[in-house]
């Protein structure tokens, strides 16, 4: 009898583990919901939105609790460059956009924790209200540690590997499209210790 | 079933049922840690949020370019009148349910001066003459208004807008 109560305790006790350890998994490696990818950037259009899944519910809720629904505000991720690198503090990039069909528009930078990177540059983010932009309204903004000539700068200082962007685009426009050429592009301008 | 069977679909079936509870609690608690944070000993009453910088730590993935101002709302003893002082910049009202789910935004392009709402429970019957009545699908939640101020003087400034807010008890009728 004591067997088979231990028999029974080990199969609820492995069976928990196995859900704690598949949730989480879920979770963790789902980032940004994960539901859509235009080029290097991914989406959810269900983000706040009463019609979530419940994980796309749970993953916007640990990585952007208070999300706009897609009627306001459009969320994209972006986590790695144009060969599949976790964005790095060695390398300096360039994102090139057009110019993005919406009232108001922002891109940020956050550590792997998913805060503010912890530097003294109050470089975290730009956005719409106050970025240099060319005739066509579209711009170009540098990543790196150290702002140089850059019009338009992200500082990485002190982001290490493995930070993020986040681009929201409030009230698009109803002809903005969710597509890779709507969205800004990230290309790798040099890494160091990389030929 | 083969004696060792059963406990291997006992553990097969414990696994999916923690894995489904585990997912579906993740927003819940989050929501309700962050209810009980805004609305700490008093609820029902706009807090403004300190300005976003690298030191701020309670919201993940925060823009810094915001206003941010919350109400964590209660709705145990009736419906909530809510205020949205208007701002020269985008400023919108988003309303959460205990589940994460963001069930009601209007913006500035959608009100002619301020933003004027009458929360009330889901299924509860509406009071009278209450102006632009929504239901939250839930007791408790949060209130949001996001103003754009992606400077310290223009946050400063919506600090001060932030005088005319309401976030209180619907008063009784007289």
């Amino acid at each position: 009898m004591w067997r088979r109560a231990a028999a029974w305790a080990a199969a609820l006790a492995v069976g928990a583990a196995l859900g704690l350890a598949s949730a989480w998994a879920a979770l963790a490696f789902t980032r940004g919901g994960g539901a859509e990818t235009y080029g290097p950037w991914s989406h959810n259009r269900h983000a706040g939105s009463v019609a979530a899944d419940p994980y796309t519910r749970a993953v916007i809720a640990r990585e952007g609790l208070l999300a706009l629904s897609a009627r306001e505000a459009l969320y994209f991720n972006l986590a790695e460059d144009e060969s599949g690198r976790a964005l790095d503090e060695s390398c300096i990039y360039e994102l090139s956009a057009p110019r993005l069909a919406a009232r108001w528009w922002s891109v940020t930078l956050y550590g792997a924790d998913d805060f503010l990177v912890q530097n003294t540059d109050h470089a975290p983010s730009i956005d719409a209200s106050r970025a240099l932009t060319n005739a066509s309204g579209g711009w170009r903004a540098r990543i790196s540690p150290v702002r140089g000539d850059a019009a338009n700068w992200l500082s990485s200082r002190n982001a290490g590997r493995g930070f993020t962007l986040m681009l929201r685009i409030y009230n698009p426009e109803q002809r903005f499209r969710r597509s890779e050429e709507t969205l800004p592009a990230l290309t790798t301008v040099s890494c160091a210790g990389r030929a | 079933m083969s004696g060792t069977a059963k406990y291997v679909w006992a553990a097969l079936l414990v696994a999916v049922i923690v894995h489904l509870a585990l997912v579906h609690a993740v927003p819940r608690v989050m929501m309700n840690t962050a209810i009980e944070r805004i609305g700490g000993e008093s609820f029902n009453t706009w807090r403004p949020a300190p300005r976003v910088t690298a030191e701020s730590r309670s919201i993940p993935r925060p823009s810094p370019d915001f206003a941010y101002f919350a109400c964590a709302y209660d709705l145990g003893d009736g419906p909530i009148s809510i205020r949205v002082a208007p701002w020269p910049s985008y400023w919108s009202l988003s309303l959460y349910a205990a589940n994460s789910d963001n069930f009601f935004v209007v913006d500035d392009r959608e009100t002619d001066f301020d933003a004027r709402v009458t929360l009330i429970r889901a299924g509860t019957r509406p009071p009278e003459d209450a102006p632009n009545l929504v239901e939250s699908p839930s007791r408790r939640g949060i209130a949001l208004i996001r103003r754009l101020a992606p400077d310290v003087a223009s946050h400063a400034a919506a600090n001060e807008t932030a005088r005319g807010d309401i976030c209180a008890p619907m008063a009784p009728p007289a």
